[in-house]
């Protein structure tokens, strides 16, 4: 049914242009490892191989909770892709080349933004699946169905700090800004370590970041908790935040690549 | 702003007056040119004589200092909106890990009446290659994909900046094939370049652009016909003092080391003039006008030949 719905969507100029996209990022080695084959691999040595301390009775297991942060960091990589493509693409002339055909100017941006968010989806979803067969944690399909579905909506903010970063930087910064980036906000918005285990002030400087409160997200929707409307509210102040500084930087580049 | 006359839709392009300037460089001075509907033309001259600036102004990727630009009668961004324009910029570069026929069908998918896939491979000669990533194409094939989108939307009009520049001799001659036939079906082309040859021997009419001016306009035979002017060659060492443009009847002069070309109007008072100024030349010799001196007079009145950029 929801294909049968999409597809008439997709036959226009940004459905087809949406298809192109993803089947090239799903090409994309690069991409893959980060968004995938990394937080898969991170997953099962702290969770399956090393096994990494002990679960504590009556709390959440230290596979689901991994399970979120991995999501979380997958879905954020995913998310945040799309600052290289869209720099190199201003940078060759591609952007140029799609000017001159009847594509929406604006359907470039917004192909990258529905790509930074659907392709969060497969991250989400393979360590999941990492986590039910490997792990045997207990996770419905309707949670998982939730997971992924929280997590790319969440992934909001980062798909917009993507596309600022392309439309900000030339190509030769845009990769290392946005690796540094991601790292940063990963490794300070408690995903690979959990905050609780950090010192002050970088505790505070932790709560402060849309990662940690994607994470926390993730982290309620695993352990059966009800979503923090606190988190919600901070990623969605992140998504305008970052939304209206991409829409900025996006506008003052349209117009000066002329009329 | 509201009191322009409207643009004719039967010509395909028109300038009207039309400047464009960059800062302090004016790329183009005054253009005043009307395209009809189903004519092949060349927009020939020098690099940086404001060919592919004209083809920005047409797709709307400029908007004129001064003066109106018309695209099939419209406002150039309405007539791209309409599906009916394709084009092909020069060096546009392709998005990475996309295969040929994927781009195809993308390209496909943005017109109201795409030609058939099949159709478009084979016209730009790609038939082999539909499967190929474009990260994997020479230089002469990404430029055949460049052309598939191009004419993927089966377009009234066909912009072309300088198609031609990375193919090697026998793809350009098949690829002037193709464009002929295009022509031939009633679309109009518009194309940049700086071969004279492809010009001669693939449009209708030839507009020449040097310094930012029209300085010709006209079929190939008009324009041959026209020059009128013939070409004075001989040898003169090269720290020779002159002014042989001060010569009677010269238009234009060049030097490549110590030989020297004068076109003139009237070959007879230049070589008189010649002979009776203490000019040492050697080995000379008067060329009859044809389009490659037709082209050299009317471009190196603003800008010395050889010194292309």
């Amino acid at each position: 049914m929801i294909a049968a719905a999409l597809r008439p969507a997709l036959g226009s100029p940004l459905g087809a242009y949406l298809r192109l996209e993803i089947r090239r990022q799903l090409r994309n080695r690069r991409f893959l490892i980060v968004t995938m084959a990394l937080p898969l691999t991170l997953y099962l040595m702290y969770t399956a191989v090393l096994k990494l301390g002990a679960d504590t009775p009556g709390a959440p297991s230290l596979a689901s909770l991994f399970l979120a942060s991995m999501a979380t960091y997958g879905a954020m990589a995913a998310a945040m892709s799309q600052a290289n493509p869209i720099a190199v693409e201003r940078a060759t002339g591609w952007t140029r080349q799609l000017r001159t055909t009847p594509l929406p100017r604006i359907g470039y941006v917004l192909t990258k933004l529905a790509t930074a968010m659907l392709l969060t989806v497969p991250a989400v979803a393979l360590v999941s699946a990492a986590a039910v067969v490997v792990n045997h944690v207990d996770l419905p399909l309707a949670t998982i169905a939730e997971l992924v579905l929280a997590i790319g909506i969440g992934a909001a903010p980062f798909a917009a700090l993507g596309i600022l970063l392309g439309y900000l930087l030339d190509v030769d910064s845009a990769q290392g800004a946005m690796t540094l980036a991601f790292f940063g906000l990963a490794i300070f918005g408690g995903l690979f370590f959990p905050i609780d285990s950090f010192p002050e002030p970088l505790a505070t400087i932790a709560r402060v970041l849309p990662s940690y409160h994607l994470g926390q997200v993730a982290r309620s929707i695993v352990t059966g908790a009800s979503i923090g409307l606190l988190n919600v509210a901070a990623l969605a102040a992140y998504a305008l935040l970052f939304g209206g500084l991409a829409a900025w930087r996006y506008r003052a580049v349209e117009r000066r690549s002329g009329a | 702003m509201n009191e322009q006359p409207r643009p004719d839709p039967l010509l395909a392009v028109a300038f009207t007056d039309v400047t464009q300037r960059y800062g302090d460089v004016t790329a183009l001075d005054t253009i005043d040119v009307a395209i009809p509907s189903g004519q092949t033309v060349a927009l020939l001259g020098p690099n940086g004589a404001g060919k592919s600036t004209a083809i920005s102004l047409l797709l709307g990727l400029l908007e004129p200092s001064a003066g109106r630009v018309a695209t099939l009668g419209q406002a150039p961004r309405a007539a791209i909106a309409s599906g009916r324009v394709g084009s092909m910029l020069q060096s546009a570069g392709l998005p990475t890990a996309a295969r040929v026929g994927e781009l195809v069908d993308f390209a496909r998918a943005l017109y109201p009446s795409p030609l058939a896939r099949d159709d478009i491979l084979a016209r730009a000669g790609l038939e082999a290659l539909a499967g190929r990533r474009v990260d994997s194409l020479s230089g002469g094939e990404t430029q055949r994909v460049r052309f598939a989108l191009a004419i993927a939307g089966d377009p009234d009009l066909l912009f072309l900046d300088e198609p031609t520049v990375a193919m090697d001799v026998e793809s350009r001659q098949a690829f002037w094939r193709d464009m002929r036939a295009l022509g031939e079906a009633g679309r109009t082309v518009l194309f940049a370049t700086h071969y004279l040859e492809e010009a001669d021997a693939v449009a209708d009419r030839i507009v020449v652009l040097s310094g930012g001016r029209v300085v010709a306009d006209g079929t190939p035979a008009a324009l041959k016909a026209n020059a009128g002017e013939r070409r004075v060659r001989f040898s003169l060492p090269a720290d020779a003092s002159n002014h042989l443009d001060r010569l009677d009847g010269v238009v234009g002069v060049s030097r490549h080391g110590s030989d020297v070309t004068i076109t003139t109007r009237d070959a007879d008072a230049t070589v008189r003039a010649l002979a009776r100024s203490q000019v040492p030349f050697r080995d000379i010799e008067v060329v009859g006008p044809d389009l490659e001196g037709a082209f050299l007079a009317l471009t190196t009145q603003s800008q010395p030949i050889g010194a292309t950029r």
